[in-house]
């Protein structure tokens, strides 16, 4: 039985799918596209999951040995690569952290290589996000400008965390 | 516009698509236009405006699309079913609003998907209890050969449904730990990188268990999804596409070696290698189905059949699509709605995934990220091997097509999947945004 309606309808509904799916194609391929620029323009080459292969020597160079007599400020490791929970970072006067060659070195893929500094100033430490690709948190929001630190703030770049003691 | 309003405005012409397929129905079945295919339009838009809501209040910064697709996916299925079997269609309604309330509970419930990292491995041995349920005597049930469904009194599900979630959230809270270790101690062989032999503990622990599921539950395409979704997942994690090499020889070797010795993959194997041979054909739960699921999609020419169109039940001899609604639903799709309505169901299944690996790709902590691909991945592997399947590219298996197909569990558990992604996406997105 050939229905000239019911013919109609398949191609009304053929019709209505294809043109929502040329909808939600053009939208997405937009949104590929503006993702594609807005990564070149943060400079992020790597690939967001992938890393570099982990050299073990350069996991150290932290700003002095951990050791804290409970009054200067520090960084305690809630979790990071490489490094047992609890070991303690102590911050002298200005400490960057990141993945290069700096003073608390993260082997985690989601930092940059200057990612972040914490800088004392006086009596108030102050934690300022270096322009990083995937940002830092700071009790979890995204820091947006320089912030002074309180005791039992953590710190959170991609993976690693720490919490900030004085 | 915002992203919440292109939702809702994807969400016409789902509701527009539900409406013209029951009036193709309708029209079929009873030679008249009723208004009665109106009425069905508007409950579904209703029931999806209403999931929207709650995404618009809880979740304002998720994928736009991803809701939509799947609604377009689910009036597919309605429409589908409705056509072969109005009682099934009437239960899938239920599971539908069943699966909607399950996706609502788990935005709200749930609220931050990294919550689920502290319970892994309770999930992890939910995941395994569930997998093996069907093989528990008293509950569960053998469906041509394979055991994937278990019986509860009136209700029957298939469990692996929601082990395939279950497991996908613990091997990415898993390798999210255990990744840099996996990488370390690499050498290079020849170009190629070789992993450490005692890091290969993992990929070997999850081969065997794919391989015990193979012997257990008798269904190559289950095994295949979950051995799948880890290696899509252990790349991603190490960026070494050695690993996904070796675990595929590994799976290959192992298939070749059930298939060969296991009875009921044995014959899965033969019936696909030879589909239109006499034998195999007029066997019991030989090729019968899957011959007939080719002819099918090559009735279906561009354009297909028609709503309504294909004749499922002669009045007289047997079905001549057996399991129509549910592993052979594709089939049925392609002879009435032609080549062309087929490939835009395809391209809707590809969307949704494109969406997941974008949501993985927006995330910036490794669980999120990992969760997203993984759950992508295996949603996208399961699409493969029920298509596959039907098409003949690879032996068929009892898995049903994702939203399409008739059955509760199934439904509700894809929605759980989506309302992990979403969750992923909500907070991947806000945090892009705020970065801007």
């Amino acid at each position: 039985m050939l229905d000239p309606v019911s013919i109609a309808l398949k191609f009304a509904f053929l019709g209505v799918l294809y043109l929502f799916l040329l909808w939600v194609a053009r939208s997405v391929l937009r949104d590929l596209g503006r993702t594609a620029r807005g990564t070149a323009a943060t400079g992020a080459g790597a690939p967001p999951v992938a890393f570099r292969s982990p050299d073990a020597t350069g996991m150290h160079t932290a700003s002095g040995p951990p050791l804290s007599d409970g009054a200067a400020p520090r960084l305690i490791v809630e979790a990071m690569s490489g490094v047992a929970p609890g070991m303690e970072y102590d911050l002298v006067d200005e400490a960057v952290l990141g993945r290069g060659e700096v003073e608390i070195h993260l082997e985690d893929p989601f930092a940059s290589g200057r990612h972040a500094q914490i800088t004392r100033q006086g009596n108030t430490v102050v934690l300022e996000d270096l322009g990083s690709t995937n940002g830092t948190y700071l009790n979890e929001d995204l820091l947006t400008g320089p912030s002074p630190l309180h005791a039992g703030d953590t710190i959170r770049i991609g993976d690693t965390r720490f919490t900030f003691e004085t | 516009m915002t992203e919440r309003n292109r939702e809702l405005f994807a969400l016409i012409p789902a509701s527009l698509l539900v409406t013209a397929g029951f009036a193709a129905v309708f029209i079929q079945r009873d030679d008249a236009v009723s208004d009665v295919s109106l009425t069905y339009g508007a409950v579904f838009l209703a029931l999806c405006v209403a999931v929207h809501i709650v995404l618009r209040l809880k979740l304002p910064n998720a994928d736009p699309y991803l809701f939509p697709l799947v609604a377009v996916l689910a009036c597919f299925g309605l429409v589908m079913i409705y056509r072969i079997d109005d009682t099934l269609a009437r239960e899938q309604a239920q599971w539908f609003v069943v699966g909607l309330v399950a996706f609502a509970a788990t935005v709200i419930g749930l609220g931050d998907h990294r919550k689920l990292e502290r319970y892994r491995y309770v999930i992890a041995l939910t995941g395994i209890v569930l997998l093996l349920l069907p093989r528990v005597p008293g509950i569960g049930q053998q469906v041509n050969g394979a055991y994937l469904s278990v019986n509860l009194g009136p209700v029957s599900f298939q469990p692996s449904e929601l082990a395939k979630i279950a497991i996908v959230v613990f091997l990415a809270s898993y390798l999210r730990d255990t990744r840099q270790m996996l990488v370390q101690g690499a050498r290079r062989v020849g170009g190629v990188t070789l992993p450490p032999i005692k890091h290969l503990g993992p990929l070997l622990a999850v081969w065997g268990l794919a391989m015990l599921l193979l012997v257990f539950i008798r269904d190559l395409g289950s095994s295949l999804m979950f051995f799948g979704g880890f290696l899509a997942l252990i790349y991603v994690a190490t960026n070494r596409l050695s690993f996904a090499a070796i675990g595929l020889a590994l799976f290959a070797g192992g298939t070749w070696f059930f298939a060969s010795t296991v009875g009921h993959v044995q014959d899965r194997v033969a019936t696909w290698r030879d589909p239109f041979d006499d034998r195999l054909y007029d066997q019991a739960g030989g090729s019968y189905q899957i011959a007939q699921a080719i002819f099918a999609q090559a009735d279906g020419g561009l354009f297909g059949e028609g709503f309504a169109q294909s004749v499922l039940n002669p009045p007289e001899g047997p079905p001549l699509l057996p399991a129509a609604d549910t592993d052979l639903i594709y089939a049925v799709i392609t002879n009435e709605l032609g080549l062309f309505g087929a490939v835009a169901l395809l391209c809707i299944y590809l969307l949704v995934v494109e969406r997941g690996f974008k949501t993985a790709l927006l995330a910036t902590d490794s669980f999120s990220k990992l969760l997203a691909t993984g759950l992508t991945a295996v949603f996208a592997l399961q699409v493969f091997v029920i298509v596959g399947g039907v098409t003949k590219l690879i032996p068929l298996t009892g898995v049903t097509l994702p939203f399409i197909s008739y059955g509760g569990s199934s439904i509700v558990a894809n929605f759980i999947l989506l309302a992990l992604l979403l969750l992923i996406s909500e907070r991947a997105r806000a945090e892009a945004k705020e970065a801007r």
